[in-house]
C-alpha cells in the first residue's frame, strides 16, 4: 500500500506539487497523467527518495519514506524500483552486464552465476538474443525492456515507470503495455506508470490519477474518465489542442 | 562547480566569485575524500570494477607513456648536451638524468600526460552518467555509486599513475641512455655507471611519493566535477574543461609544496 499524504514540493519559485493525498492499493496498475511539467515524474521520485518533500509524508508499507536514512532508503529500493524514461542503462555494460549488476550486488552471486541468471531475466522480455549487445546498439523500446528486466532484478513489490513507451515505435509501446499488465496479473506486482500515451492509459491501467496545476483534478477508472465531463479532463483524454487547460 | 549568478561584472565581483568557486570546488573535493574514506573502513570496492578500471586506466594508458618518457630522456641529454661537452662532464650526464627524471620531470610529466587521458575521460564519463540519470539509476537499484563507481577509480588512478610512473621513469633513463650514446658520444657504461654511484633510493623514493600524491589529487578532482556537473551536455564539456584545468594547477602545486617538504 502507498500513500502520499499533502505532498508539497517546490524548485525556487514555482510550485510543482501543492498539497497531493492519494492511495495506490497493492497489486494496481496506476497511471499518473497530466501534461508535460504537472509534476508527475517529481511525485514519484519522491517515492524512493530520489526528491525529498517541502512537506507531507510518504507512507509506504506504513513506513514514512521522507524520513528515512540513506540506509533505510536502499531497503525501500529493493521492494520498490524504477524505470526511468530514458531507460538509464549502463552505456560501458553489455545487456547481460546491466541485468546482472543488480544481482551480483544484493543476491552475493558471482559474476558468471550472474551473468547466466541475467540471460534468464532476458528471455522474460523477449530480449536473450541481445544479451552481449551494448546498449547503444539498441533501439529505444529494446533499451526499455532490458532495463525493465534490470529493475525486476531485485523482485520488487512496486515498480515505477517514468513514461514507459515514450518515444517508441506502437509496436514496441504494446508490447511494454503487456509486460506492465503481466507484471500485475502474474506476480502481483503494483506499477505506478507516468504517462502521456492514451492508448496506453485506456488499454492496461485499472485506476488513474490526473495531475493538473500541482494538484490532483481525478482519480478514477478509465470508465469514469471517459465518462467525466469535467471540462480540463475531457481535453487532455481525448487529446484536443483547444479547451480550457492551461499549460 | 561552484558558480554564483550576478549580473555585477566589476572586477572586485569577478575575482569574489573566482574565489568563492575555488572555495565551494576545494570543499567538494575534501568532501568527496571523507565520504570515499568512509567507504573504506571496511573496504566496500567491487571487485570486477575495479579490474576494468585498472586495465583502461593503467594498460591503455602505456602507449602514450610510454613514448612520452622516451622523448622526454632525449629532450634532457639533447639540452644538458652542450654543457657536458663544454666541461667534458660525460660522467656527471647518468647522474643528472637520473635525478631529475627521477624527482621532477618523470612524475610531473606523466602525470600531466594522466590527468590529460585518464582524468579529462573520467570526468566527462561521471558527467555524462549524471545528465543521463545513470547515477540516479544506480541509487534507485540500491547501489552506493561512490562506493560502486568513484571508489575502483580513485583507486585505479593512484595505484595506476604510481606503477606508470616507474614504467615511464625506466623507459626516459633508457631514452636519456640511448641519445647520450647517439648525440654526445657517452657510452651507455658509463652512463648507468654515472647514475647507479650517485642516485639515491630516496630519490626514486620521492618521485613515487609525488605520483601518489598527483594521483589522488587527479582522481579526486576529476571524479568532483564529474558528479557536480549541471546543464546538460554543455555542462558536461564545462567540467571537462574545468577538471583539466584544476588537475594541471594542483600537479604543480602539490608538485611544489611535495618538493619543498621532501628535499
Amino acid at each position: 500500500m502507498i500513500e502520499f499524504r499533502g505532498i508539497r514540493k517546490t524548485f525556487g519559485p514555482k510550485t510543482v506539487l501543492d498539497g497531493v493525498d492519494l492511495s495506490i492499493p497493492d497489486g494496481e496498475v496506476f497511471f499518473l497523467i497530466g501534461a508535460s511539467g504537472a509534476g508527475k515524474s517529481v511525485l514519484i521520485k519522491h517515492l524512493i527518495g530520489l526528491l525529498k518533500p517541502d512537506s507531507g509524508e510518504i507512507i509506504l508499507d506504513g513506513r514514512d519514506v521522507s524520513r528515512l536514512d540513506k540506509d533505510a532508503l536502499y531497503e525501500v529500493r529493493r521492494v520498490c524500483a524504477m524505470v526511468f524514461q530514458h531507460s538509464t542503462l549502463f552505456d560501458s555494460m553489455t545487456c547481460a552486464e546491466n541485468v546482472a549488476l543488480p544481482l551480483r550486488k544484493h543476491r552475493g552471486l558471482s559474476m558468471r552465476e550472474a551473468l547466466a541468471e541475467a540471460r534468464r531475466r532476458l528471455e522474460t522480455v523477449r530480449m536473450e538474443a541481445f544479451a552481449d549487445r551494448y546498449p547503444p546498439e539498441l533501439g529505444d523500446g529494446m533499451r526499455k525492456r532490458v532495463a525493465i528486466a534490470r529493475a525486476l532484478t531485485v523482485d520488487p513489490r512496486y515498480v515505477l515507470f517514468d513514461e514507459p513507451t515514450t518515444s517508441l515505435d506502437p509496436v514496441s509501446a504494446r508490447r511494454v503495455d503487456r509486460l506492465i499488465r503481466e507484471l500485475s496479473d502474474n506476480l502481483g506486482v503494483t506499477s505506478i506508470v507516468v504517462s502521456h500515451d492514451l492508448q496506453s492509459i485506456f488499454s492496461i491501467a485499472d485506476r488513474i490519477a490526473f495531475l493538473y496545476k500541482g494538484r490532483l483534478r481525478m482519480v478514477g477508472t478509465p470508465a469514469e474518465f471517459r465518462a467525466s465531463d469535467d471540462p480540463i479532463v475531457q481535453q487532455f483524454t481525448r487529446g484536443l489542442a483547444q479547451g480550457p487547460m492551461e499549460v | 562547480m561552484g558558480s554564483m549568478t550576478s549580473t555585477d561584472d566589476s572586477l572586485a565581483a569577478r575575482t569574489g566569485r573566482a574565489l568563492l568557486d575555488a572555495a565551494t570546488d576545494a570543499g567538494g573535493v575534501s568532501i568527496l575524500a571523507a565520504r570515499l574514506l568512509q567507504r573504506m573502513v571496511p573496504p566496500r570496492v567491487d571487485g570486477p570494477e575495479l579490474w576494468r578500471n585498472l586495465h583502461r586506466m593503467g594498460v591503455r594508458s602505456l602507449p602514450i607513456v610510454g613514448v612520452t618518457a622516451l622523448f622526454t630522456g632525449g629532450i634532457m641529454v639533447i639540452q644538458a648536451g652542450v654543457l657536458i661537452r663544454r666541461f667534458g662532464a660525460e660522467g656527471l650526464l647518468g647522474w643528472g638524468a637520473g635525478f631529475a627524471t627521477l624527482r621532477e620531470v618523470g612524475p610531473i610529466l606523466i602525470a600531466l600526460m594522466f590527468s590529460g587521458r585518464v582524468g579529462a575521460n573520467n570526468t566527462a564519463e561521471l558527467a555524462t552518467m549524471v545528465v543521463t540519470e545513470q547515477l540516479d539509476a544506480l541509487e534507485t537499484l540500491a547501489i552506493d555509486p561512490l562506493a560502486y563507481l568513484i571508489l575502483p577509480r580513485v583507486i585505479s588512478m593512484v595505484v595506476m599513475l604510481f606503477v606508470l610512473t616507474i614504467y615511464g621513469d625506466v623507459l626516459a633513463l633508457a631514452g636519456a641512455a640511448w641519445m647520450g650514446q647517439g648525440l654526445l658520444g657517452v657510452s651507455t657504461a658509463t652512463f648507468w655507471n654515472g647514475f647507479l654511484e650517485t642516485i639515491r633510493v630516496w630519490d626514486l623514493a620521492t618521485g613515487l611519493i609525488k605520483s601518489v600524491l598527483f594521483g589522488g589529487m587527479i582522481a579526486l578532482s576529476s571524479s568532483h566535477y564529474g558528479l557536480a556537473v549541471t546543464g546538460g551536455a554543455p555542462g558536461v564539456g564545462r567540467a571537462v574543461n574545468a577538471s583539466v584545468v584544476a588537475s594541471a594547477t594542483g600537479i604543480f602545486v602539490v608538485d611544489y609544496l611535495a618538493t619543498y617538504v621532501l628535499q
